[in-house]
């Protein structure tokens, strides 16, 4: 288990990667800050779902409450700093 | 019904043409994998990632031709078994994570009446949507449903986008080859028929026509059709001679055959029926070029336009001295199911 937080970031984005289906971009493509939901990488609804699911699969952590979700979906920043608090595997 | 324009993706180039220009590719390969065009200037990336390759060969090929014809009325596909790939994921990942959380993705791509959807979707079609679900005939009765549709509005002008997908999944291939389905020895297409073994080789693609009840301008018309399931290889004369029969045609009247024959000694019989049937006929084997699958009659339907408007002559043997202008095709699938399609200059 990643405990490191540059690696973990490094580790999320891989995984969002795969989960996303967004193959042509790399880890380092993606800043940490910029909002994962709007121009930059145009996520939508579905991918919210997929997000969670990502969440729940590889860091045992399920997101129930839609307004805590909109503030934790947010960025590469805020996804990672949850998954330290809230991490359960 | 009057097809105006047609297009599709196969293991031949058709994606660019150059296949009914001449342009034959031998395949030495156990699968015959659909050759795919770039899909970057025609799906919007935000969908192409999420789309299995069903559902992104049918987009592919439907929104050119959407792009080059008005907006159909209708959006009929025939597929046997849809986006399969991401069908098997979905459900590998029930038993995985103990049906716990899944991902909206492979289930929304699984679904055989994704492509249909997503195509009404993408061109902003709000009219009659259909997905035929009906094994190795789904195309044939996606072709009934867009006959029942234009019967009901004869009175005004219509079109329907009608066609089918297949594609090819690991898994599914794997059972089908244990089963004998597909050959366990590697030839190459051009030598496909003269194989003394079971099964064949497996294919896959999409293929649309855009159809109306208008004539003006068509390139072909889709005269009849006729299906039946477990016929004897003693009944499938009296089934073509029907047929005709019901058309008002004779043998003579055929000018070409366009036969599913795919090399599985098992099954080709009843072919060599109907060739006994129709003599010296000029005679295309479709299979060839693109393999097996369940859907293979609408790439078979597509060959045959091409021949009508004098392309692809390459493929006939024992060669028409004149143009075809009336096209037989039949095909079966395990000899269990077959069809007859005609069309017609």
């Amino acid at each position: 288990m990643t405990t490191n937080r540059e690696e973990l970031i490094v580790e999320f984005k891989e995984h969002l990667i795969k989960y996303l289906n967004l193959l042509d971009l790399a880890p380092a493509d993606i800043q940490n800050d910029v909002p994962l939901f709007g121009e930059e990488l145009g996520l939508d609804s579905i991918d919210s779902v997929e997000l969670i699911v990502l969440l729940d699969r590889e860091y045992g952590i399920k997101i129930k409450n839609p307004t805590e979700g909109r503030q934790i979906l947010v960025d590469v920043n805020t996804i990672v700093d949850y998954i330290i608090a809230n991490r359960t595997k | 019904m009057y097809i105006k324009d047609l297009y599709a993706i196969s293991p031949q180039k058709t994606h660019d043409g150059s296949f009914e220009n001449g342009d034959w590719l031998i395949l030495n390969e156990y699968i015959y994998k659909a050759i795919e065009p770039s899909y970057q200037d025609i799906i919007p990336n935000a969908q192409l990632r999420r789309m299995g390759k069903a559902v992104r060969m049918g987009i592919g090929v439907s929104l050119p031709l959407l792009e080059r014809n008005a907006k159909p009325d209708g959006i009929i596909f025939g597929t046997a078994n849809g986006g399969l790939e991401d069908c098997i994921k979905f459900l590998n990942q029930i038993v995985e994570y103990n049906e716990g959380t899944l991902t909206p993705t492979n289930f929304v791509q699984s679904t055989p009446n994704a492509l249909a959807g997503q195509v009404a979707l993408l061109s902003e079609n709000m009219g009659y949507n259909m997905t035929h679900v009906n094994g190795s005939l789904a195309f044939e009765s996606a072709l009934l449903d867009a006959s029942l549709f234009f019967d009901e509005h004869k009175e005004e002008e219509k079109s329907i986008l009608l066609g089918a997908v297949e594609e090819i999944s690991d898994y599914n291939y794997n059972i089908d080859r244990l089963g004998e389905r597909f050959k366990q020895e590697l030839i190459s297409n051009n030598e496909l028929l003269n194989s003394k073994t079971n099964g064949s080789y497996c294919g896959e693609g999409s293929t649309q026509f855009y159809i109306s009840n208008n004539p003006e301008n068509s390139l072909a018309k889709f005269t009849a059709f006729k299906q039946s399931s477990y016929l004897s290889q003693n009944e499938i004369g009296g089934f073509v001679s029907d047929f005709l029969k019901e058309q008002n045609l004779t043998i003579s009247d055929i000018d070409c055959l366009l036969l599913g024959k795919n090399g599985d000694v098992s099954t080709d019989s009843w072919y060599q029926e109907v060739e006994q049937l129709f003599g010296e006929k000029p005679k295309v084997y479709f299979k060839k070029s693109v393999g097996e699958y369940r859907t293979v009659s609408a790439f078979a339907s597509y060959l045959a336009v091409q021949i009508l408007n004098g392309k692809a002559q390459h493929l006939i043997e024992n060669g028409a001295s004149a143009q075809p202008h009336t096209i037989l095709i039949y095909n079966h699938f395990d000899a269990i199911r077959h069809s007859l399609i005609l069309i017609q200059k």
